[in-house]
């Protein structure tokens, strides 16, 4: 009798992904969440689909190890048998409904938020995350993305008297408290984008003209990255953020030194003409989808808060002057000379002659120091961003109790 | 009244092409069709793997300075072109093109498709769909790069490559496609409905027939639904409509769309997409069923339970589809729906399992190459199928959702599965079509890279998706949440999938290489007892058969019957009066 | 293996299953070319359907005020505005050549070659003046109205784009059909299908009759909503 490698194989295969499951480091990360019950489906739908898989795998290598190929030898004729298929019928469906009723039951917390739950907004765009708090009323102004413009990042609509107190963060990251559930509203405003943190386990898609909500409470006191999860074009996968868990004393104190709408209004300070015409094609090319002009450092791109002039690191190790040449060429050619730490991901810009002066004016002034010069408003990231600042007044942390 | 009822093609002559150009190229034969569709298929299938070792390339290896030219716009475009020729050009084109030209009028006894021309047609408007889809790549700003779900806002707009010429081709392409598919597919469900010969009732019909019969019906219910989206698409990139579009700013410009549902689009994608899932797996279903049968020598276990279960499959896969949309925002309440069909529909599919399994108890089990390719079929579909469970509940697809373990599942269950199917239907069927045997040497070897190989792959990486590394991300190596272990499991995989990708250049030199060199073939080698192994000569004329159609008298798994003599009795053998 | 002892109280079930279980055709005396356009209408009817659902949840979804269906489509005739007057005009030319066409299968079914002929023109002049309508209309909206696929002065900008797509995508298949109709009938009269039971003008019936199904629902949710 020939050897059935197959049979071998089969069997060591089946062996193997048992081991490798076990052996592996590669699990679900230390939950930093409430939601036990979604690790403890997984636990039981591993254990019950192991269990098949190895049954079924052994099984088949001994079958096809035990009845191998002789002449002559006829197999056993049995088109049928009622009775073991209405058995497995049985056991499979019994296994169906051990795995999804605890399913069920956890998705039946999932969308029901507790109601002492407090509600944040993640407003997405490409390719960056902002917050807002309701403040002090507790209710969010109403936003539609037909107000957003530069100058209102959140498009939030004029004159609506809820509005005037929203917290608003312009930066990537994120402090909320521990033990506490956040109710997490979801919007967008460009394309679809998911706010994802592993560890928090929870996710759910934004989608543009919609708000789409997920609840957690999280648990440990930890700063999470936050991923994008949803295809969002060519820089999706730089599109992270911070989401710290803090103590409830230090989430107070990170709130009051955020900005409401009104303050973001009223800091605005006014840029030169020449500025602000850069500022707005700078706008309408898309330019702020990477780069930021506050100081904060995005994974897509570097910021335009002190480009002009000094030196930068380049990723193939040489140090370059920033000097106008190298900027202009950056923006005209921008896979020629990439800035250590970044990747290529932009493309070329299309600009006139005049456009491109109005930018170059633009990031001329885009200085940190000396403070008194053109930071147009405030951005919220107040450790990077020292003009103007601080009108803030402290507000009430929107916890309803 | 006792009218005897004859089989239509008996009566009408059947016209034989007079030039080599009628014969070989424009042929209405079913079987040089099946060739067309099979070549054409492999040959788009081949870039799309090739664009896969690029995206491995970079996942594996970031920076490396050899694929420096690789950026993140060409491994958008990579992975939208990889995903929807291997799931749409390569899969539903193999298994119902060319497999299902193939077997459906010689396992029903018929002399061609009931409609030739049509049959035709459907090759060479499939042929456009190809070369517009490749087209994409030579026009202004490349392929799409949306990912192959298509997703607006996102595929229309300007921060996706290719977001104005790019995804007009592939929504064109696809729009041909469909009506490829449905010229097709109407020629293949009359054919088999309204031209079996004598004697072959639906109860005794190959279950390769019966998969290919559901799947195509499925497709001609499901492909309107991507039809319909691509329609609107269209209009919402190049008429301004607002279909799918709300109002957005777009990298800071304020686009001219208001109160459109993207979760429309998504809703429409997926009532395409999830039966297109069945649309691959139930003919590779049937081809495996056969495939056991014939090379374990034992009838298969439960015929009738695996003709209902994949009518049920196709029933119930059509009320499933948003379990790919758990996280999408759609109305919560859809989950505990859509969680209980999809956990449901994972019955008959496992009964199906069974019933392979259970053929090979004591059965005659010969271990030929295409067996090789069904047995590893059934493991690799158990792992697809189990990893499927995880999915479709719907909490946990909750932080798996977007993950490498998605990737790993969906590449399980409809990449490596159905292509094993697909390798094991070449090799079981390949003596029939050209005469000849493939070399059983190469084979083998060529199944154990690519099994081993694409185990390699699939199987580790459902465990990225458990440590939360994210899909579609063209680069992962600058987050801190990213192990070391798991760069160098990626490193691992990429060379695994760089020796599959390797070893198929085995495959392909054995057709070649056995097309002019293989030994004769016999006219029946599995000894199998299906129709096509009937036919007067091999490989078989146009037409089939002899002037009269064969006359089944039994189904197409008597193996090892008590009493006979042969352990095979194929389906024209009359049965012996009542015993 | 076929039972020969029919009775006739036989119940359609009985029947449909023995059919079914039958070997060589499952619908017993239905040619190719009729089984394959049933399975085609079968597959149009999802592109219908899909197309309707889109339209549905557009409307239900939309936020904008959707426009007034009588006055959109209101006719002036000397002076006085009359609402859906063109769309009246329209389903019943439409719901006539569903007649004619009726008229043509049963002639077809006598082999009376240019009764089936005259009666199959008519019913594509029929359809033809439905698409020559269906395009006056189309001006008017756009001409008169100001409605355009990407927005309108009455509101939601999606009425515009599901109207015209839905409608335009019927009035392809209208244009279809009476292409389709107009050469088999000139077939039938020089004799291309006197060898068959002229099943042709069964099938082209089948086709103008889904395509008048079709209208009829257009017509409920577009103009009667």
């Amino acid at each position: 009798m020939r050897i059935a490698y197959i049979a071998i194989l089969l069997f060591l295969v089946t062996l193997g992904s048992v081991v490798f499951n076990f052996t592996t480091p590669f699990h679900f990360d230390a939950i930093g969440s409430n939601w036990d019950l979604i690790d403890i489906t997984v636990y039981i739908t591993f254990v019950v689909c192991g269990v098949a898989f190895v049954a079924l795998g052994l099984l088949m290598a001994w079958w096809v190890y035990k009845f191998q190929y002789q002449d002559g030898k006829f197999s056993e004729y049995e088109p049928e048998n009622a009775k073991l298929e209405s058995r497995l019928t049985i056991i499979t469906t019994i296994g169906v409904v051990v795995m999804l009723a605890p399913g069920l039951v956890a998705w039946n917390d999932y969308i029901h938020p507790p109601s002492d739950a407090y509600e944040l907004e993640v407003y997405s765009k490409q390719w960056n995350w902002m917050f807002r708090f309701p403040g002090a009323d507790g209710i969010f102004g109403a936003a539609h993305n037909k107000y957003v413009k530069f100058d209102n990042p959140f498009g939030m609509k004029p004159e609506d008297p809820y509005g005037e107190d929203d917290i608003l963060i312009t930066s990537n990251t994120l402090k909320i408290p521990v033990d506490r559930p956040v109710k997490v509203l979801l919007r967008s405003q460009d394309v679809l984008h998911d706010f994802w943190v592993p560890a928090i386990r929870a996710k759910m898609d934004a989608v543009p003209g919609m708000v789409t909500y997920f609840w957690f409470e999280p648990i440990v006191e930890r700063v999470y990255e936050v991923l994008c999860a949803e295809l969002c074009g060519r820089n999706h996968f730089n599109m992270r953020g911070e989401m710290h868990v803090v103590s409830m004393d230090e989430y107070r104190t990170w709130l009051n030194d955020q900005v409401t709408w009104a303050e973001m209004q009223a800091g605005a300070v006014p840029l030169s003409p020449e500025a602000t015409t850069g500022r707005d094609i700078a706008n309408e090319k898309g330019c702020f989808a990477c780069h930021s002009v506050d100081g904060r450092q995005l994974a897509t791109g570097p910021t335009w808060l002190d480009i002009w002039g000094g030196t930068v690191e380049l990723i193939d190790g040489t140090t370059r002057e920033r000097d106008e040449a190298y900027i202009v060429k950056s923006i005209l050619d921008p896979h020629a000379e990439i800035v250590l730490g970044y990747t290529p991901t932009m493309t070329a810009v299309e600009l006139t002659e005049e456009e491109l002066q109005s930018i170059l004016d633009y990031m001329k002034v885009l200085k940190s120091e000396p403070a008194e010069t053109t930071i147009e408003d405030e951005q919220g990231a107040s450790d990077t961003s020292p003009a103007g600042e601080s009108t803030a007044e402290p507000t009430e942390e929107p916890v309803t109790d | 009244m006792a009218t005897v009822e004859v089989p239509y093609q008996e009566t009408v002559p059947l016209h034989h092409p007079k030039t080599w150009i009628g014969k070989y190229i424009f042929s209405q034969d079913h079987k040089i069709i099946a060739v067309q569709y099979g070549i054409t298929a492999m040959a788009v299938g081949l870039v799309a793997l090739i664009l896969s070792e690029f995206m491995r390339i970079q996942i594996a290896f970031p920076g490396w300075e050899l694929m420096n030219f690789f950026t993140a716009d060409h491994y958008y475009q990579a992975i939208t072109m990889h995903g929807m020729i291997m799931v749409i050009y390569l899969l539903t084109a193999f298994l119902l093109g060319a497999f299902g030209n193939f077997c459906v009028p010689l396992m029903c006894g018929a002399r061609d498709m009931v409609f030739p021309f049509v049959n035709m047609l459907s090759y060479w408007v499939y042929l456009l769909s190809v070369i517009i889809l490749m087209v994409s790549y030579f026009v202004p700003g490349g392929p799409t790069g949306a990912g192959w779900t298509l997703y607006p806002p996102q595929t229309i707009t300007a921060g996706t490559p290719g977001f104005d010429w790019g995804i007009a081709t592939m929504l064109i392409s696809l729009a041909v496609f469909i009506v490829a598919f449905t010229m097709g597919g109407l020629n293949y469900i009359t054919t088999i409905l309204q031209a079996r010969t004598r004697g072959l009732t639906l109860m005794r019909m190959p279950l390769t027939v019966w998969g290919i019969f559901i799947a195509t019906f499925l497709g001609l219910i499901a492909f309107p639904a991507l039809f319909v989206s691509a329609v609107m698409m269209l209009l919402d990139n190049f008429l301004g409509t607002s279909f799918f579009m709300p109002a957005i700013v777009s990298l800071g410009q304020p686009l001219d769309y208001s109160g459109g549902q993207p979760l429309l689009f998504q809703h429409l994608f997926w009532f395409f997409g999830h039966p297109e899932v069945y649309i691959v797996a139930l003919p590779a279903f049937g081809v495996i069923s056969d495939l056991i049968s014939v090379h374990a020598r034992k009838n298969i276990f439960g015929y009738r339970m695996m003709v209902w279960a994949i009518v049920a499959i196709g029933a119930l896969s059509l009320i499933v589809w948003a379990h790919h949309m758990y996280v999408a925002g759609m109305h919560p309440s859809f989950g505990f729906f859509f969680a209980t069909t999809t956990l449901i529909i994972a019955v008959p599919t496992a009964l199906k399992v069974y019933n392979w399994i259970l053929t090979l108890w004591r059965a005659n089990i010969r271990i030929t190459v295409p067996m090789l390719f069904a047995l590893a079929f059934v493991l690799t579909f158990i792992v697809g199928g189990i990893t499927g469970l995880f999915l479709g509940n719907v909490i946990i697809d909750i932080p798996l959702s977007d993950t490498y373990f998605v990737v790993a599942h969906f590449h399980m269950v409809m990449g490596v599965s159905p292509i094993l199917a697909i390798f094991g239907g070449i090799y079981h069927w390949y003596p029939k079509l050209t005469g000849r045997m493939l070399n059983d040497t190469i084979g083998r070897t060529h199944f154990y890279f690519t099994f081993i190989g694409t185990y390699a792959i699939y199987f580790p990486m459902h465990y990225l998706g458990f440590i939360g590394v994210p899909r579609r991300y063209y680069e992962t190596a600058i987050a801190d949440f990213y192990p070391v272990a798991a760069h160098n499991l990626n490193k691992f995989i990429t060379i695994a999938a760089l020796i599959v990708g390797v070893s198929q250049i085995l495959f392909i030199y054995n057709l070649v290489h056995s097309y002019f060199n293989g030994k004769k073939a016999p006219a029946n080698p599995w000894g199998a007892n299906s129709l096509e192994w009937c036919t007067p000569e091999t490989p078989p004329r146009h037409g089939n058969w002899e002037d009269r159609l064969p006359t089944v008298h039994r189904w197409a798994y008597d193996f090892g019957v008590p009493g006979e003599e042969k352990d095979h009795i194929p389906q024209t053998v009359p049965r012996r009066k009542a015993s | 293996m076929t039972d020969t002892s029919l009775s006739t109280q036989e119940s359609i079930l009985t029947s449909t299953a023995r059919d079914w279980s039958s070997d060589m055709t499952t619908f017993k005396g239905v040619p190719w070319g009729k089984a394959m356009m049933w399975i085609f209408l079968l597959s149009d009817t999802f592109i219908f359907t899909c197309f309707l659902v889109g339209y549905m949840v557009m409307r239900m979804t939309v936020t904008e005020a959707w426009p007034v269906a009588s006055e959109v489509f209101a006719l002036t005739v000397w002076g006085v505005s009359v609402p859906l007057l063109l769309i009246a005009i329209m389903t019943f030319i439409l719901i006539t050549s569903s007649g004619t066409m009726a008229m043509a299968v049963n002639m077809g079914y006598q082999r009376r070659k240019w009764a089936v002929f005259w009666l199959m023109l008519a019913t594509a002049l029929l359809g033809a003046s439905f698409v020559g309508m269906q395009c006056f209309e189309w001006y008017k909206l756009i001409a008169e109205e100001s409605i355009r696929p990407w927005g309108n002065p009455m509101g939601a900008p999606q009425f515009g784009s599901i109207f015209f797509m839905v409608t335009g995508f019927h009035g392809l298949h209208v244009s279809a059909g009476v292409v389709y109709l107009t050469i088999v009938a000139i077939r039938i009269v020089r004799g291309k299908y006197d060898h068959t039971n002229f099943e042709i003008v069964e099938i082209v019936g089948l086709y103008w009759h889904f395509v008048d199904l079709v209208w009829v629902f257009i017509f409920a949710f577009f103009y009667l909503w």
